[in-house]
């Protein structure tokens, strides 16, 4: 018997995977990332790279184009826009967190809520939501602002995160009633999973990505939301620094042509809003598995 | 004769990130006119992407590497996309394997067919047009569609949907059909009907036929020539006879033995073991050697090539080399007896584990509405009994599971779990610890039971948590691999999630979890449903092992009724939300009393290799 | 399905649920106007103030009490609310404390400016959107698609009011070329073309932000379309692709796209409260803003209930049209009959 013509019967075969090393950072937002870390960072540490202090009146230099001394120019009332953009920014951005904190706390509790209950109370929320939503936002923000008194920045991220819970409230209801008809749901139940070991190990780690998601883009409308609230009048007052109440000297500053004034908080701005839409988007996880059949 | 398709060394790869998958390897084969070829194999082998790729239909990423396309003499492997659209339709058509989604949903299917029948029917008036519409609709027996042009795809059955993408296969008288699993996804009645359809409607036409099946009792019942294929290449082709009466590839023999009929009297199925390779970077040497226990050395080695038997028999084994001929490895011999196994007759003394009595179930569609999902059900399950329930989709099968397990609370009537009555809410709460340890059940989808961001371990361990019950084996852990040992999985995918396994691995994992139980009482709801031909059988051959052992009674739930058979030692059978017929396998499939139980038996394509 | 009986009582089953859905909307009305009149009440400040203005802070306790009196905001709140309700069955909204005529007739001169501005807007909006959405998911990961998509994120995360503002110190401050502020020049009232350019600024403003969120939903919808095995059929039928694309799969992602531009009428109505207030656009936007501030109560609840009814009436459209022309939807309860059937 030579050649190898015997039977050898069945063999673990070697199957010479190469698997190509795929570049783990591909596909990934890096740039964004970065972007809005550095973003972040300096704000919370703006103490070590201003160069002015934000809220000083340097009246002699007021409406200064940008130059060596004022990186960024300075406003009508002569403050320096590149310190009080650090500093504005720690204020933008923990609005933005402390809203979406209170927003994603509302929306969980009355979404899971309603998500668990019975058909009826489920639809008396939703109905109940839908009213509220087609209150108008600004009304409601007038509103409350209102009822609060002088317009802080705590009051305002309150105001704010109590305008946003609805919409997300309704996608983690679906989220939750999806779940819960699905068979690893049943059979948990089956084998004698009671509501919280089926809230806590089934429920929660499945809906957390699409609730992440969720969570960033609200940051980025709470972000939106307080700029143009102060941008109005309507939110911080000129005196607290924020991206939103730089720009509500915009209206002086179109009529004296004072270009930077506008531009570089909008800048901050948007590139802040763009890093956490990108962020967001990936999270979403919103990947194609399949080829086009086009 | 002559040649109307001819498809020479064709190989085609999708590139990937993972890399190049090598779907179809050096294929040829050739077709006559009117002539009906079958593509047999496992899923994922390459069979729909031949055909695929012979229309052209394939995404961006794969690319024809190597090879030629004849069609009438004419090559057209290089023909760009606007030549390949005058051929579609006309020249080949393809019917598709979901006939579920191939339909689009939001045009009626008039309007679907006669866009078919407009494309390649130039300067035809209207009134051909629809005169044309109507034909085909008698031709694919849909003749009572014709007066309402307003009906939608979600308005048909499986059966209608499929019958409506054949009217459109059809529409410019192709004379090449692709057919890829045409009947695959539709109850076993409907399945012949589509079957005879294709048949008539072949030898009406005259069409030529690539069917593709995993099916080989489906093959043998239509096709002239049968193709085998394995991981991208065809291993064996030649006429249906040569094919199912003179095997020669091991495959072929593995694929003929593991058909439920050719169990006989065994008390396990044959099944290939392993499974097929991933085609990225094919295995040296023989793909099908690692599952093969014929396997030569050399198979590990090189490739087989072709090797001709007769005139128009081929098969791609070293067995049929000079060399190997000594060795005298034959066939193994089937046993086509179609006999039922005498399976004991359970002792009807015996224990009643589980009684259902009239168990009714209704849905609430709207405040007005409702529907009786279930209707007066009454069937007894004894202990170690494995019982089967058997009817097509929509007939409550599932609600009678789901109320055995307290998923739904029945309208009306009881089930007694030893003379527990689970539907009292008082009774249930004070047994509820035994109850919940002592049933378990299995789904029919393990996609959607495992939850996906588990662990394999977790998910296993996750009743044994529940119960507070303290693992035997020392840690959960232990414990974990243990069963997975049990139910045939290697330790190694404790720490995997879900998605990474196959769907027959995590069927075991589902099992594995039910059985850390030890359950006096399983219910499996249709969990060889989604699996292939030869998982079914790996995964029937572990029930049926696992229950010998544990001695635990078995509610099994499906519309196969060839593992049934197999199976079961009693069966029910379920029509319509009621059950028309209880009795021994036997009995049921000797001697059907009731009409649907007989027009059922007869579906079940029968194995007429002649 | 047929059969003429079922003619009937399809008409029936019509009737009945649009009386239902007429039902929930007024409750849906009335509990809104509820809401607003009671959060409006309880905000502190003083209606006064915005009657007559500085005068208030000369008027005796005794002076303001009976002007209290007079305007009725001395009675418990559900009694006002009730009046009011009297008043607006009869057609009567009141007086605007600030502007001392009918609110009806402050409303009426500006509504007109933002119907003007979001109606144009929206109308771009609507058809735009599905042509960049086509665009995008034809060359699906090419060059132009994700270009469209670079420049799509970052207009549609800019906020409409620094948009503005980049786009009046571009246009208007630097290059002179378009009017900065209000809906005319003054004296040329009539003017058609003086008007386009007042309000080309603004529109470009609504449609930049807005666009996006729609051409981007509507690329990862035909997305998913092109991947449905119904393409393969139709392909098979030798159907060119961009035949199965607009012919096939965007029948398919019609419907939800005319419920979600239903939805988003209000949406797009309310961004342009933004936009007016930087172009200094006479709209309703700004008068929502007044009229909360300074307590002008029946204004408030005028504009509050028009914005309310707008989001419910076309919440009530967009179901409506998805159940009208989505035949999968249309047939929902048989859909989940069938559901119903496999479990």
């Amino acid at each position: 018997m030579k050649d190898g013509f015997q039977v050898v019967g069945i063999q673990q075969q070697i199957q010479q995977n190469v698997v190509k090393p795929q570049n783990q950072w591909q596909g990934k937002p890096i740039l964004s990332a970065l972007l809005l870390s550095c973003i972040v960072i300096l704000c919370c540490a703006c103490e070590l790279i201003i160069t002015k202090d934000p809220s000083y009146l340097d009246l002699q230099h007021h409406s200064t184009a940008p130059n060596s001394q004022f990186l960024f120019g300075t406003d009508t009332m002569g403050r320096d826009i590149f310190s009080m953009i650090w500093y504005g920014g720690r204020i933008s951005l923990f609005i933005g967190f402390v809203s979406t904190f209170l927003t994603t706390a509302v929306a969980v509790i009355v979404g899971a809520v309603s998500g668990c209950a019975s058909k009826r109370v489920d639809a008396a929320i939703m109905r109940m939501v839908d009213i509220l939503l087609s209150v108008p936002d600004l009304l409601v923000v007038v509103l409350l602002q209102a009822a609060l008194g002088s317009p802080g920045v705590v009051s305002i991220a309150f105001v704010i995160g109590m305008t946003g819970w609805m919409s997300m409230s309704k996608v983690i209801r679906t989220e939750v009633r999806q779940i819960r008809n699905s068979e690893y749901v049943i059979a948990s139940k089956c084998m004698g999973g009671g509501f919280f070991h089926v809230l806590w190990h089934h429920l929660a780690p499945n809906f957390i990505s699409s609730v992440m998601f969720m969570v960033v883009m609200s940051i980025r409308s709470a972000i939106v939301a307080e700029s143009t609230l102060s941008f109005m009048g309507m939110g911080l007052p000129v005196e607290v620094i924020s991206w939103g109440s730089m720009l509500s000297l915009a209206g002086q500053a179109l009529s004296g042509r004072a270009w930077w004034m506008i531009l570089f908080p909008g800048l901050f701005l948007v590139t802040t809003l763009v890093c956490l839409t990108n962020l967001g988007n990936h999270l979403r996880g919103h990947v194609n598995r399949r080829h086009s059949n086009l | 004769m002559s040649e109307l398709l001819e498809v020479h060394n064709l190989s085609v790869s999708f590139d990937t990130p993972a890399g190049e998958i090598q779907a179809v390897r050096d294929v040829s084969f050739t077709l006559k006119a009117g002539e009906v070829l079958a593509l047999v194999g496992e899923t994922g082998c390459g069979k729909s992407v031949l055909c695929k790729s012979i229309l052209r239909l394939l995404p961006d990423i794969a690319r024809i590497k190597g090879g030629h396309i004849l069609l009438e003499g004419v090559d057209i492997t290089r023909y760009r996309e606007q030549d390949m659209r005058g051929l579609r339709g006309k020249t080949f058509a393809m019917v598709f394997q979901n006939s579920m989604t191939v339909l689009n949903p939001s045009l009626s299917v008039w309007s679907q067919i006669s866009e078919a029948v407009k494309i390649h029917g130039h300067g035809m008036s209207r009134e051909d047009v629809e005169r044309r519409v109507v034909e085909l609709l008698y031709l694919v027996g849909l003749e009572n569609l014709k007066e309402n042009r307003r009906l939608y795809p979600h308005h048909l059955s499986g059966g209608m949907r499929q019958r409506c993408v054949m009217a459109i296969a059809l529409a410019a008288d192709p004379k090449l059909l692709f057919a890829d699993e045409p009947t695959t996804a539709l109850d076993v009645t409907i399945q012949a009907q589509i079957l005879d359809l294709l048949k008539q409607v072949q030898a009406k036409c005259h069409t030529a036929t690539v069917f593709v099946t995993h099916d080989l009792s489906v093959a043998a019942q239509v096709a002239d020539r049968v193709a085998v294929m394995y991981a991208g290449k065809i291993v064996e082709i030649g006429t249906a006879k040569e094919v199912f009466h003179d095997p020669r590839h091991p495959y072929t023999w593995g694929l003929m033995q593991a058909l439920p009929a050719f169990a006989g009297k065994r008390d396990s199925l044959y099944s290939i073991p392993g499974m097929p390779p991933t085609l990225i970077d094919p295995p040296k040497g023989d793909a099908f050697a690692c599952r093969n226990v014929y396997a030569l050395a050399i198979d590990y080695e090189k490739e087989p090539p072709m090797f001709q038997v007769t005139d128009t028999h081929f098969a791609a084994t070293w067995l049929l080399d000079e060399r190997a001929k000594e060795l005298g490895i034959k066939a193994p011999v089937l046993s086509g007896s179609l006999c039922c196994p005498d399976s004991p007759c359970p002792d009807l003394e015996e224990d009643i584990l589980l009684d259902v009595r009239h168990l009714t179930h209704v849905f609430a569609v709207t405040r007005k509405e409702s529907l009786t999902a279930v209707d007066d059900v009454s069937f007894q399950i004894h202990k170690g009994e494995i019982f089967g329930l058997i009817g097509e989709s929509g007939s409550g099968k599932s609600t009678v599971a789901r109320c055995i397990m307290n998923v739904y609370r029945p309208t009306a009537g009881t089930v007694r779990y030893q003379g527990i009555n689970i539907c009292n809410p008082r009774e249930l709460r004070a047994h509820k610890k035994l109850l919940q340890s002592a049933r378990q059940i299995i789904f029919q989808d393990s996609d959607a039971s495992l939850n996906q961001r588990k662990k394999v371990c977790d998910i296993i361990t996750e009743p044994m948590k529940l119960q507070h019950v303290k693992p035997p084996r020392g840690t959960y852990r232990a414990e974990a691999a243990f069963q997975m040992q049990y139910v045939g999985l290697a330790e190694s995918y404790l720490d995997q999630y879900p998605s990474e396994l196959s769907g027959g691995q995590r069927q075991r994992v589902a099992i594995a979890r039910a059985l850390s139980m030890e359950p006096a009482l399983l219910v499996a709801d249709e969990p060889i449903a989604s699996l292939d031909v030869s998982m079914q059988a790996q995964i029937v051959n572990l029930f049926k092992h696992l229950q010998k052992e544990h001695g635990f009674s078995f509610l099994f739930i499906a519309h196969d009724l060839s593992m049934v058979k197999f199976l079961c030692d009693r069966v029910g059978v379920m029509y319509q939300g009621r059950l028309v017929e209880t009795g021994t396998v036997e009995k049921i499939f000797g001697h059907p009393v009731h009409p649907y139980t007989r027009r059922l038996v007869e579906a079940v394509p029968v194995l007429d290799f002649g | 399905m047929t059969g003429e009986e079922a003619e009937p009582l399809k008409i029936r089953n019509y009737i009945t649920s649009m009386g239902k859905k007429l039902l929930l909307f007024v409750i849906s009305v009335l509990i809104l106007s509820l809401l607003v009149f009671y959060i409006s009440r309880l905000s502190p400040g003083d209606p006064l103030v915005s009657y007559y203005g500085d005068r208030v802070e000369k008027m005796s306790t005794q002076e303001r009490e009976w002007a209290r009196e007079r305007l009725g905001l001395n009675n418990p709140i559900y009694v006002q609310y009730i009046r009011w309700l009297q008043n607006v069955l009869e057609g009567n909204f009141g007086i605007s404390y600030k502007y001392k005529m009918d609110v009806t007739e402050v409303i009426g001169g500006r509504i007109i400016n933002t119907l003007l501005l979001g109606g144009i807007g929206f109308v771009f909006i609507f058809l735009l959107a599905p042509v960049l959405g086509i665009v995008c998911a034809w060359h699906e990961d090419k060059l132009p698609d994700r270009i469209l998509c670079r420049i799509g994120t970052v207009t549609g995360c800019i906020p409409e009011f620094w948009l503005s503002l980049v786009l009046i110190l571009i246009f208007a401050v630097f290059l002179r070329w378009l009017p900065s502020s209000g809906a005319y020049t003054i004296g040329a009232e009539h003017d058609a073309a003086d008007r386009v350019r007042h309000l080309l600024l603004p529109l470009a403003v609504v449609v930049m932000s807005h666009l996006w969120y729609y051409a981007y939903m509507i690329r990862n919808k035909l997305l998913s379309e092109i991947r449905a095995d119904y393409v393969l059929l139709a392909r098979m039928k030798g159907l060119r692709k961009s035949q199965v694309m607009l012919g096939h799969c965007l029948p398919n992602v019609a419907p939800a796209y005319f419920s979600i531009m239903a939805i988003s009428v209000p949406h797009i109505l309310g961004g342009t409260y933004v936009v007016e207030t930087v172009f200094s656009y006479p709209g309703i936007g700004t008068l929502i803003y007044e009229s909360a501030r300074y307590q002008d109560y029946n204004l408030l609840m005028l504009l509050s209930l028009l914005t309310g009814i707008t989001v419910i009436f076309c919440n009530m459209l967009a179901q409506t049209i998805s159940e009208r022309i989505d035949p999968r939807i249309r047939s929902e309860e048989e859909g989940s009959l069938r559901e119903v059937k496999e479990q």
